[in-house]
């Protein structure tokens, strides 16, 4: 553990990224649980809130227990070791005047930035829930979540993260998450839908959402926590940070217009639905490339980013056949591949320092996928022999929050 | 039976068991999904039966045969099963037009 003198610590840094770490929270508390929430069916929009609400509860614990040292403390290329695990980093001698750091981040807290990487890790598993909302049993949800954070989630982080990660060595750009976040949530959430099921009625009964203005509300406070997520992620109040703020919010734009344009050619009408998923897909695809991509180049990510993630929630859905009841491969997997592919094409060598190759992109695209799809695979196949995945089929007809949760919602 | 009127119906059915029972139910989705639909009648049924609630029994039956194609709630008595007017088996499902787009994805 690394300990420096108060001093050393950049106040106008800590103050930048605390500000980031709540912005991300709020993306999950209450972004993500407003905008899932309003897209299932009434009977379920409780369960819905409460997995997102128990999820990032569990995953802050698991994140400080195991997660954050085997993502974040140099051991391999592979995984990190276990000397910050149990909070143990955590350390302030006020009488020394001292602080500890992470050999990542110097100039802050560690403190600080072990719970900033923690929204991130909040945030990457409660995305997964919205592909097995209205049918998963909350108890293995919970199991899932708590083991795919430590198993799946840290070892992806220390690769791209991580000083001696091997993607990071192989010169793979992943700003704020495309590939560690959104490839990886999109990944497993594909299947962990496939290996659920499809729920019951699905293809043949409309699945109304039940709540549009939930749901834009949702998007809303995704849109502004995505500034703490990708400008915080310069972990610094610079000229970057601010460059990957303003690139956020073209690419946001540029992704939103450009999905509602297809689709009001494509089906005759504007949706808000498509406006709002445009919208997360333009944020996704700017992710990896935010703080290496000048602004055209942000526009550019998020106008191919809106048609990809409409492609990919629409034509690619129905021919995979798989019910991701709320899109997150179509939007999130797709956009965060679209996105990291893209970032060695627009990456400003000005920017970035550095080249990005294509090849390198699409080599940490792939690895993040397999080890994704192949850990979650062996994840839900384990805790299936313990417990059963699915709820009846009695708890799914009535809906999960009269069955599971004595409580709903009016 | 149309849509709406059957929506109309299950918005009573609705109202009434959050009264009654404090059951919430997801109206649109009782009108729309027989199985969901038959489901909440029966629960209704089974609650009207065993507190002597002759409203709560009649809007149960009559939201019950409103539902295409379904038969009379499992415990329904002959006399009022037979006083119950015949489902239309021709009646769409999906509840509006605009909820059809929703059938196989949501975008």
């Amino acid at each position: 553990m690394q300990m420096v003198q108060m001093a050393a610590i950049d106040k106008a840094d800590t103050a930048w990224l605390l500000v980031s770490t709540v912005l991300v929270l709020l993306m999950t508390l209450p972004g993500i649980a407003l905008f899932y929430a309003g897209l299932v069916r009434r009977k379920n929009v409780v369960n819905t809130m409460v997995a997102v609400f128990a999820v990032a509860a569990m995953v802050a614990l698991t994140w400080f227990a195991l997660g954050y040292s085997l993502a974040f403390s140099k051991s391999s290329a592979w995984l990190g070791g276990l000397e910050r695990a149990w909070f143990s980093p955590m350390r302030l001698d006020a009488a020394a005047g001292t602080v500890s750091v992470s050999h990542l981040a110097p100039h802050l807290p560690e403190s600080l930035y072990a719970l900033f990487q923690m929204a991130f890790a909040v945030i990457t598993t409660t995305l997964i829930i919205g592909a097995v909302v209205e049918r998963m049993r909350f108890s293995a949800l919970l199991l899932f979540s708590a083991l795919w954070s430590v198993l799946v989630y840290a070892p992806v982080a220390h690769w791209v993260w991580e000083s001696d990660g091997w993607l990071n060595k192989l010169g793979a750009l992943d700003f704020a998450g495309g590939a560690v976040v959104h490839v990886n949530a999109g990944v497993s959430a594909l299947v962990c839908a496939a290996m659920l099921g499809r729920r019951q009625g699905y293809g043949r009964q409309a699945f109304e959402p039940h709540s549009l203005g939930w749901t834009a509300m949702g998007a809303a406070l995704l849109l502004i926590g995505w500034f703490g997520f990708n400008a915080g992620s310069a972990l610094s109040a610079d000229g970057r940070a601010a460059l990957a703020m303003l690139v956020t919010m073209v690419a946001a734009a540029a992704g939103a217009l450009s999905w509602m344009l297809v689709e009001w050619w494509v089906r005759g009408a504007p949706t808000l639905l498509g406006v709002l998923s445009g919208l997360i897909g333009g944020l996704v695809a700017i992710t990896p490339a935010a703080g290496f991509v000048q602004v055209g180049g942000a526009v550019a990510i998020g106008l191919i980013a809106g048609v990809a993630c409409f492609w990919g929630a629409t034509w690619l859905k129905r021919r995979l056949g798989v019910d991701d009841s709320l899109d997150v491969f179509g939007v999130h997997g797709v956009g965060g591949i679209a996105g990291s592919l893209l970032t060695a094409v627009f990456a400003d060598r000005a920017i970035a320092g550095v080249d990005a190759t294509v090849l390198n992109q699409l080599v940490a695209v792939a690895a993040v996928a397999l080890y994704s799809a192949v850990g979650s695979a062996i994840l839900l196949t384990l805790i299936r022999v313990v417990l059963p995945l699915r709820v009846t089929a009695q708890q799914e007809l009535d809906g999960l929050d009269v069955s599971l949760h004595q409580e709903s919602q009016n | 039976m149309n849509d709406s009127e059957r929506l109309a119906i299950a918005a009573h059915l609705h109202v009434a068991l959050r009264r009654k029972t404090g059951r919430v139910t997801d109206t649109e989705w009782m009108a729309s999904d027989t199985a969901y639909g038959q489901a909440m009648a029966q629960f209704a049924l089974n609650y009207a039966r065993s507190h002597e609630d002759a409203e709560l029994e009649r809007l149960a039956l009559r939201f019950a045969a409103s539902l295409p194609g379904a038969p009379a709630p499992a415990s329904a008595t002959l006399a009022t099963a037979a006083a119950v007017p015949a489902a239309d088996p021709a009646a769409p499902q999906g509840l509006v037009a605009s909820a059809r787009r929703y059938v196989g994805g949501l975008r």
